[in-house]
């Protein structure tokens, strides 16, 4: 049961039919409609909108499959009642990948398996763009989005539709969104019920291909009674099949004043042996079945060779897949059908939607079970449902799911069920509704004694784990704290308890422990709980939770060395892009703490462009314990470079968003000493003093602190008080790991000794300092000290560091700017018009979120566009490929 | 909008519907004139009138026409809700 939600059978099935399953099913080639297509595409809009059994669908699959090597047709059928953009855009975008390349396809999956609804437009057209034939997007039951986003995007979609490409749109009513731009440039066409109307001709055809004799007469009653409505001419086919007496038959359908449809659905339902009509019946309140489902609800065996035979009939069986396995019945059947069982059977119908909420819990189809159950009147059921997979929603990046399957339940299901409140506070945590998802855990928290015994426990760690997550991301890591060891205990029991607990709660209980204790800085603990998480989210393939766990492993502890930390680090993100997870908010920290230990070890390039993607992939609405880090990571970085005015703005951030937490965090003493710094270094000791005074720094930190007071002393031309201030640091700090104060007091005390003009004791400072620098490389404290004339003062024979006192100067001056790739340097590829909007507002001081909103696009879409434009230009940063944009005049507005 | 919405409807349907269509349609009344099916019965809002409608499209009937039929006896809620705004 722990991996129901990995499995998504229903995903690709509606992928276009190869030409053998339909065309040989004794439907007439309409070679007049298969041309009015044709010439129906040359436009880049195509409107096809009838009634129900108008022919729609036959022709789009026939056309479909008579497609040339001109075109590559993509097939998407709207799901019924579709509500959720996510899926539909996931859909649209398989069906555009399809057949793709076995190697890429998992990759590619997973790289699209988060993403929102505007995103994937985006990457849906930068993919058709792509494709080396022309694609034509069929896009059929339209009338079943029920999404208004969904269409506002379906309507973006075809205002930016590259030139090339082509979208049918079939629908059983004009569709609700806005062609007048598109019909004012006459790149539309539209295909009315009057032109899919069969002609007599066509009947006369349709009737002597199906092998029916039938007279001049009867088949020119038959033309006019149905008047060319297909559904009417295949049902009469199926009807006339084998009819002892056709003309009679005909007769008797042009005598009724029945309505045609349901006339002639009766007549085939009765003409079949009662085990069909049984199973038909019974089988019809699914959406699709395969045969083992469509035995468990017939009560039979054997549906499935019935299901393949009434296929080969034509008999409004539809197959849904290439291998026959997935049948779902024509909608006019299926209409009839479900009329027909509760007429004759509804006593039994209840019973029937709990099988199938069943075998589609069984089988990982979590929406479709909760529809059946909330069909059934098991309400509760489905809020059980919702609660269990809510996590893994969420983990799968569809949790706008949650949101979707919330709106069907019922208005007497009681908001007072714990399992519901559980599910509506996860839904609210995801959409950044922190109050909503707190009022809501209240009400869970209040119920949970109405909960059967044996779930109490389950739901009880449920909600501590939704309220540990609620709290990180309220930047309440105080409160986490609390409750951490009551939850972590519970967990432990829960291994030895009969009860299982979820796997998936269970790693989101550890990922967000373990996030609370990074920046606790119980770094122990955190390295524990995270490991173990991680370990658990790849034993039950969680991609995001692996990821989100190795993303804040990135620190050492005492049982984890700065330099595999930083590998950790690196490897967090390695793992991330594989999964195509690289773009994922959770990242930021390991970018941040790649950046750290980059601008520590003096790799100031390296740690400016972690940094800077650490930031792209932050969200707007960050926790307030990871802005922390990247504020500071920033600030460190102008710092070494003496950009001392950015970096205190950077500091400063840092100090607020740190205020905006209740509980310790990890990095506040070394923010607020290096914000004391900066403001010394500015000229501003009083503002300094001020910001050491309202702090109180952790034990065994007050290095940080201690080292800004000796800053602030030399700033104001006083060295004898910075070594007074000093003088201490070396017993303050604790022995073990690395010496991140100590190399900066040091420096400190040896520069004081410097303005006494005392070399001796310099030099001597300058060795401590590189000494204590070696073994773990921490170089920025010489950069922010700018310690590079105390080093001239260390004769180099005096050194055991030789080798790094040597290098540190050039580290610096600068390391060389990564240079511009110059066999790129030629003729670069043509940049498209998106990427060249993008690539004006690079020279601007406008970060990516902010051009995203300039353009009216996402974000991921601008950092699509700007890797692409990186990679096209041969260039690596910002700033060189502004430089070569110029060079190549690509700035200029001419172009647009 | 509702309150001038919910009221009386007559819906004209091509054919004579049977027993099985016409158990799509449980809260209204049918009468069967010339060929055609008239279904009649009281629509409280405007989901109920598109719910009736989506039916009717649902199993490929053909509507001929959608009747609000002014009634004279009002029902007594809607009573205070005859607002200036009904035209």
């Amino acid at each position: 049961m722990t991996s129901l939600t990995t499995m998504q059978p229903g995903e690709h099935l509606e992928q276009p039919i190869s030409r053998d399953v339909f065309v040989a099913r004794g439907l007439l080639d309409r070679d007049d409609l298969l041309q009015l297509m044709d010439r129906a595409v040359t436009k880049r809009v195509t409107v096809i909108s009838a009634p129900p059994g108008s022919g729609k669908t036959s022709l789009l699959r026939a056309w479909a499959a008579r497609s040339t090597n001109l075109r590559r047709v993509a097939f998407v059928s709207v799901d019924r009642d579709q509500q959720d953009a996510q899926r539909f855009w996931r859909d649209v975008l398989d069906a555009i990948r399809s057949p793709a390349p076995s190697t890429d396809a998992e990759a590619q999956s997973a790289a699209t398996a988060a993403l929102e609804g505007d995103q994937l437009v985006e990457r849906v057209l930068s993919e058709v763009a792509e494709q080396v034939e022309p694609v034509v997007l069929v896009i059929d039951d339209l009338h079943e989005l029920r999404s208004a986003d969904a269409l506002a995007q379906l309507e973006h979609l075809l205002a930016n539709l590259p030139s090339s490409a082509r979208v049918v749109l079939s629908s059983r009513r004009d569709p609700p969104i806005r062609l007048h731009q598109l019909r004012l440039i006459a790149e539309i066409a539209e295909i009315r019920a009057g032109d899919l109307r069969f002609t007599e001709r066509e009947t006369r055809e349709l009737l002597s291909e199906s092998g029916i004799t039938l007279s001049d007469a009867g088949a020119a009653a038959l033309y006019q009674r149905a008047e060319g409505w297909a559904a009417g001419l295949r049902l009469a086919v199926i009807a006339l099949s084998g009819h002892p007496d056709p003309e009679r038959f005909v007769a008797e359908f042009s005598g009724t004043d029945r309505a045609i449809g349901e006339y002639l659905m009766a007549e085939m339902l009765e003409r079949q042996p009662s085990e069909v009509q049984s199973m038909l019946l019974r089988t019809s309140l699914v959406d699709r079945m395969n045969g083992e489902l469509a035995d468990l609800l017939a009560g039979r065996s054997g549906s499935e060779q019935m299901l393949l035979e009434l296929e080969e009939a034509n008999a409004f069986v539809v197959s849904l897949d290439a291998r026959r396995i997935w049948f779902r019945y024509h909608h006019l059947l299926a209409e009839f059908l479900r009329l027909e069982l509760r007429r004759r059977f509804a006593d039994e119908i209840p019973d029937l939607h709990r099988r199938a909420a069943q075998w589609f819990a069984d089988h990982g189809e979590v929406v479709e079970a909760v529809r059946h159950s909330l069909a059934a009147g098991d309400w509760p059921d489905a809020a059980r449902l919702v609660a269990d997979h809510s996590f893994g929603w969420v983990l799968d990046g569809q949790a706008r799911t949650i949101d979707a399957v919330l709106q069907a339940f019922p208005e007497v299901a009681s908001a007072d069920h714990p399992d519901l409140a559980l599910a509506h506070a996860a839904n609210e945590l995801n959409r950044g509704r922190l109050e909503e998802a707190a009022a809501q855990l209240e009400v869970a928290e209040s119920h949970i004694q109405s909960a059967p015994p044996g779930r109490r426990r389950r739901l009880a760690v449920a909600i501590a784990s939704l309220r540990l997550a609620l709290a990180r991301r309220s930047g309440r890591l105080s409160e986490v704290i609390e409750q951490v060891n009551l939850l972590d205990a519970s967990i432990s029991d829960e291994s030895n308890d009969q009860i299982a607990m979820g796997s998936e709660l269970r790693a989101v209980a550890l990922l967000n422990l373990g996030i609370v204790e990074t920046w606790s800085r119980r770094f122990d603990d955190a390295e524990r709980h995270l490991s173990e998480g991680a370990a658990l989210a790849r034993a039950i393939g969680r991609p995001y939770l692996e990821v989100a766990c190795r993303a804040h492993l990135g620190f050492p502890s005492t049982t984890v060395s700065l330099a595999s930390a930083c590998e950790r680090g690196r490897q967090a993100v390695a793992v991330a892009e594989r999964y195509g997870l690289g773009e994922r908010p959770i990242l930021a920290p390991a970018l941040g703490a790649v950046a750290f230990w980059a601008i520590w070890m003096g790799e100031f390039n390296a740690g400016e462009s972690a940094l800077r993607r650490a930031w792209e992939v932050a969200e707007p609405q960050i926790d307030p314990a990871a802005a922390v880090l990247l504020h500071m990571v920033t600030g460190q970085l102008h710092a070494a470079r003496g950009q001392h005015q950015a970096a205190l703005e950077a500091f400063a951030a840092g100090a607020q968003a740190r205020s905006r937490l209740t509980g310790v965090h990890a990095f506040a003493t070394p923010v607020v000493g290096w914000l004391a710094a900066t403001q010394a270094r500015l000229g501003m000791p009083d503002e300094a003093r001020e910001t050491l005074a309202g702090f109180s720094a952790e034990p065994g930190r007050i290095g940080f602190i201690d080292n800004a007071r000796a800053v602030i002393c030399l700033a104001e031309g006083d060295p004898a008080g910075a070594l007074d201030v000093l003088r201490d640091v070396p017993d303050a700090t604790p022995p073990t790991g690395p010496a991140f104060t100590l190399v900066e007091t040091h420096l400190l005390a040896g520069i004081a000794h410097l303005q006494l003009g005392d070399r001796n004791a310099a030099a001597t400072a300058a060795e401590a300092a590189l000494a204590a620098a070696e073994p773990d490389r921490l170089i920025f404290p010489f950069a922010m000290t700018d310690a590079a004339e105390l080093l001239g003062a260390l004769p180099s024979h005096q050194t055991a560091h030789g080798a790094l006192a040597a290098e540190i100067p050039d580290l610096l001056r600068g390391e060389p700017a990564p240079s511009t790739d110059r066999e790129h340097f030629s003729q670069p590829e043509e940049l498209s018009p998106s990427e060249l909007r993008v690539l004006r507002y690079l020279p601007t001081n406008l970060t990516r979120p902010e051009i995203a909103s300039e353009l009216y696009v996402s974000t991921n879409t601008v950092n699509t566009h700007i890797r692409s434009i990186y990679s096209k230009l041969g260039t690596r940063d910002r700033s060189s490929a502004v430089r070569r944009a110029r060079e190549l005049r690509l700035l200029s507005a001419g172009r647009s | 909008m509702t309150t001038t919405t919910a009221g009386l409807y007559a819906i004209r349907i091509k054919g004579r519907l049977g027993p099985t269509a016409l158990s799509a349609f449980p809260t209204m009344a049918s009468e069967v004139k010339d060929g055609e099916t008239v279904l009649t019965g009281w629509l409280e809002d405007r989901s109920a009138v598109f719910g009736v409608l989506a039916q009717i499209e649902a199993l490929g009937l053909e509507l001929l026409e959608l009747r609000h039929i002014p009634s004279r006896r009002q029902s007594p809620e809607s009573d205070d809700d005859r607002s200036p705004d009904r035209v």
